[in-house]
């Protein structure tokens, strides 16, 4: 029975060593944190908006499972460290990622610009072909106008591509693609209308 | 004996400990996460910011009570509580994206309305600009507008409505500058004092065409109109078109405006280039005098001669004239016949005041 107690004591004693020197992963929540904040600073917030909120959710996670366990009198901190490495390898990852869909939004924002400038070229290219006599002369005026309004708000597009505003340069371009589009029916109309007065 | 009960209390004990089950986490935990999800992804960060924060603050102050339960034995665990709390929060939340969604409504209402406002207004100079054949840099200006009003539509689609304030700013920026230019234009047209004059000489043609019972032709740039009468009574009113600079009156060859002022037919031509043509007598004793000083006052080129050769002519009346009033070739047909030479013709810019016209373009708080 004194061996019993002894042991017990020891035992207990030994237990307790152990469970209050397991250090909370401290380093390992700054790592993860860091590689988050790295994946934000890439135009993670941007470019892959629900990956980030997903990656901060475990990030979260992972901090209430340190929480828990460093409130347990034994504590594992086990769980927590592989999830604090998982979210800090997925940060790496998403980081890794970003350059790749920032690129790809850059070349849809320059390919909307060539298409672009393509759709002004084609309508002034018209405009300057287009008869410009009575019964069209109004039209031909107007249209010239209008074209020098988007050729204006065409070089607003390469400053949006030089401020990294991708989407916004994309959305410009495809508007000014779309007038000068119709711009162009509207000249080929008028040409038409000439065509048939003769 | 002692110790084998002491064994037997500690096995029992290990056992229960290891058999016994704890209670289930509470499935509003669960819940909770992914509603929290879902007002993130609804936008409730931007469109309840403060209402958000709470209630994250709300389920961090529950996630602490759940984590106190689990660090429990478990066989001390008692959700109760935390499950009570994480039904008030799902409520909160319900509450929230109920909220969010009702702002994003409101939102999309109002900057819908703003967006139709600044439309309507854009249409309403496009329409005048037409109707004057005004165009840059009226419409240079609607074009800009109109490519950024079409990124706001967009916007709105995408219920992106944060970045949709300082696009309707740029719009009303671009029409603003549009509305200028064209008050530049109709500010003559708004002037009462004009228009009075522009009134005396309508009805003086008209009474003379009333007491000595001839034809008489009135000429009206704003309205666009050429009205004819016989013995003071107006017998057919037809559209015109006019130059460029139509409605600025004439002053020099090539500034193509159309003349104003009283005139009368002094040729009729029934083989012009333009089907057939009403030559007017301008221009005359005033406008040589308004001519002779303009160039004194250097307000126009040295070398300018004051024109001519102003005539109601055929042709169409959707084209651009040099000053000249085009009408459509059948209005011809009919005039030609009913005017002759000596009839008074004249052109005024207005009847009617332009002010309310202009005041209708400019709308507030938009």
């Amino acid at each position: 029975m004194k061996h019993f107690s002894k042991f017990l004591v020891l035992g207990i004693f030994v237990v307790s060593l152990f469970s209050s020197c397991a250090k909370q992963p401290t380093q390992a929540i700054d790592a993860a944190k860091a590689a988050i904040e790295a994946a934000t600073q890439e135009g993670a917030s941007v470019y892959a908006a629900d990956e980030l909120k997903k990656l901060n959710d475990d990030l979260q996670a992972a901090v209430d499972e340190v929480s828990t366990q460093s409130k347990k009198f034994l504590k594992k901190y086990g769980t927590a460290k592989e999830m604090l490495t998982k979210v800090q390898a997925d940060g790496d990852a998403l980081k890794a990622t970003i350059p790749a869909k920032k690129e790809a939004a850059k070349n849809a924002a320059i390919q909307a610009q060539t298409e672009a400038k393509a759709a002004l070229d084609e309508a002034k290219a018209l405009l300057e072909k287009a008869p410009m006599g009575k019964g069209t002369k109004a039209d031909i005026m107007a249209m010239k106008a209008d074209l020098a309004g988007l050729e204006t708000s065409f070089a607003e597009v390469q400053t949006a591509i030089d401020s990294e505003d991708y989407f916004g340069a994309s959305a410009k371009a495809a508007t000014i693609k779309e007038k000068a589009t119709v711009t162009s029916d509207q000249v080929k109309a008028a040409i038409e209308k000439v065509k048939g007065k003769r | 004996m002692k110790t084998a009960l002491l064994v037997s209390a500690f096995f029992i004990c290990v056992f229960c400990a290891s058999t016994c089950q704890s209670p289930p986490v509470p499935p509003e935990v669960e819940k909770a996460k992914s509603q929290e999800n879902d007002l993130w992804r609804a936008g409730a960060p931007v469109y309840a910011a403060d209402e958000y924060a709470r209630y994250l603050e709300s389920l961090r102050l529950a996630k602490e009570k759940l984590i106190k339960q689990n660090v429990r034995l478990r066989w001390f665990r008692d959700y109760k509580e935390v499950r009570a709390d994480y039904i008030v929060i799902l409520a909160q939340g319900d509450t929230l994206i109920n909220r969010v969604q009702a702002e994003k409504r409101s939102q999309s209402q109002d900057f819908s309305q703003r967006l139709d406002r600044l439309e309507e207004r854009m249409r309403k100079i496009k329409a005048l600009t037409q109707l004057m054949n005004e165009h840059a840099p009226v419409r240079e200006n609607l074009a800009r507008a109109e490519v950024v009003s079409r990124e706001a539509e967009i916007l709105i689609r995408n219920e992106k409505y944060a970045e949709l304030a300082p696009k309707l700013d740029l719009i009303d920026g671009h029409i603003r500058q549009a509305e200028e230019a064209l008050f530049s234009i109709l500010a003559r047209y708004a002037d009462d004092a004009q228009v009075a004059r522009w009134r005396k000489l309508a009805e003086d043609t008209v009474s003379e065409s009333r007491r000595r019972g001839t034809t008489a032709v009135l000429v009206n740039k704003l309205a666009r109109t050429m009205t004819l009468f016989k013995k003071g009574k107006e017998i057919a009113v037809y559209e015109i078109g006019l130059g460029r600079y139509g409605l600025t009156d004439k002053l020099y060859a090539g500034d193509e405006a159309t003349p104003e002022g009283r005139y009368r037919i002094v040729k009729k031509n029934a083989q012009s280039r333009y089907y057939k043509a009403l030559l007017i007598d301008y221009p005359n004793e005033y406008d040589k005098r308004r001519f002779a000083l303009a160039k004194k006052k250097g307000l126009i080129p040295a070398g300018a001669s004051i024109g001519g050769l102003i005539e109601i002519h055929g042709g169409g009346n959707d084209f651009l004239t040099n000053g000249c009033v085009g009408v459509e070739n059948s209005v011809m047909d009919r005039i030609f016949p009913e005017v002759a030479v000596g009839t008074v013709v004249a052109i005024v810019g207005s009847l009617e005041s332009a002010q309310k016209l202009l005041a209708g373009l400019r709308i507030s708080g938009s």
